[in-house]
């Protein structure tokens, strides 16, 4: 393969990732800021940043994990600069209504308002694991913490989301 | 032995864990089982609820701010009846209906009689991978695997060799169950079970202990893949 087949060929395979991961990133990115500009935002950049280290990339199959991470960073960067804006959750949930909003089922709009409520350490582990599938050592890994801490972390993401659905808590210790 | 707290605590954080302990726990004690399930049926709302759809910015307005408060304020009253209330409406009316359907795919597939020779590990992980899954090698061999259409979602559709017979297993990322739905049905006899992403639909013609063979192939799948 010649070098112009070589960068075309590069080309298609990000493409399709992109076009097959983008609305996956997007959900993730959104779940992490809850600002649907500011996802779309953290996800170009991220884009753009995973173009320009495709090369290092050395298993396409695990693109997601990949993706998610770059993601994950792009987020943090821009948080930073947004912070102040986003520190009203009644604002940032009327804001976002749209979104947040199920006609077909109301009690899917009151699981995704209470999702949303949550804080973002309770949140992030949540959305890894149900939402995109990965393992709890596998959601560590991503997170650069102990698994035990990601275990901590989503029992309570379930014990507050069942607190505030007015469900009985569980008991920690 | 594990003790209630320590249940508790496990599947607080994955309800879906599995292992002796977990099992055996479970039929000890009928709250943390129930508890487990209740869990378990919360996480499918949750999985339901996370799944947004984003459409370009600027597309939609923004509900008013009473309908806003209302919505929440109705939290408590929709669900304080317990997750068991949810499952009437999660499970009950889709329950038949999910059944059928899968009867209906079996029957009109044609070359998923499970009379093939077995495929490959590839040929098997390029059917499961675009549904972000894996097979281990604890289920059995593969003689079918293909991409099929159920439901209006492409869906992965497998045959399974076991020593009791083929089943054939349909892997429902998009339908939730919140606990086994067992079906006898035009001489098939099914179960779908609730999985992390979705649930796993598995069905057979005279296989004797078609539980214990769907949950050896439900342990096979790995579903962070």
């Amino acid at each position: 393969m010649n070098r112009a087949d070589g960068e075309t060929d590069r080309r298609r395979r990000f493409g399709s990732l992109c076009e097959s991961l983008r609305p996956d990133l997007l959900r993730f990115a959104w779940w992490l800021g809850r600002d649907r500009g500011l996802a779309e935002d953290v996800v170009q950049e991220a884009l753009l940043r995973a173009w320009k280290s495709f090369d290092s990339l050395a298993d396409e199959g695990k693109a997601k994990a990949w993706l998610l991470t770059i993601v994950r960073r792009e987020f943090a960067r821009s948080f930073e600069k947004k912070r102040l804006e986003l520190s009203d959750v009644d604002a940032l949930v009327a804001a976002e209504s749209a979104v947040l909003a199920a006609p077909e089922d109301e009690r899917l709009a009151q699981m995704r308002e209470a999702i949303f409520r949550l804080d973002e350490e309770y949140r992030e582990p949540l959305v890894l694991q149900v939402l995109m599938g990965y393992s709890t050592q596998e959601i560590a890994d991503m997170m650069g913490m102990q698994q035990g801490a990601v275990l901590t972390r989503l029992f309570r993401a379930r014990a507050r989301l069942r607190q505030q659905l007015g469900l009985a808590a569980e008991p920690e210790s | 032995m594990t003790t209630c707290l320590e249940f508790r605590r496990h599947v607080g954080a994955e309800p879906f864990a599995g292992g002796a302990g977990i099992e055996a726990h479970r039929r000890e004690c009928a709250a943390c089982a129930r508890h487990q399930d209740e869990l378990r049926a919360m996480d499918a709302v949750i999985r339901r609820a996370l799944d947004v759809r984003l459409a370009p910015r600027g597309d939609a307005a923004p509900l008013p701010a009473r309908a806003q408060r209302t919505r929440f304020l109705a939290i408590a009253a929709s669900l304080v009846a317990g997750v068991a209330a949810a499952l009437v409406v999660l499970v009950a009316a889709p329950r038949a209906a999910i059944a059928r359907e899968v009867v209906a795919h079996v029957q009109h597939e044609p070359g998923a009689t499970g009379s093939g020779a077995p495929l490959s590990a590839a040929a098997v992980e390029a059917v499961l991978r675009p549904a972000g899954m894996r097979l281990g090698t604890g289920a059995g061999a593969v003689s079918f695997a293909a991409r099929c259409v159920f439901d209006g979602r492409v869906v992965p559709h497998l045959v399974v060799r076991t020593p009791e017979g083929p089943v054939t297993v349909l892997v429902l990322s998009h339908r939730t169950v919140s606990r086994p739905v067992r079906f006898d049905e035009q001489g098939y006899a099914g179960v779908v079970l609730p999985a992390p992403r979705g649930s796993i639909a598995v069905v057979g013609q005279g296989v004797p202990d078609l539980d214990a063979i769907a949950r050896q192939v439900f342990e096979a799948v790995d579903f962070g893949a």
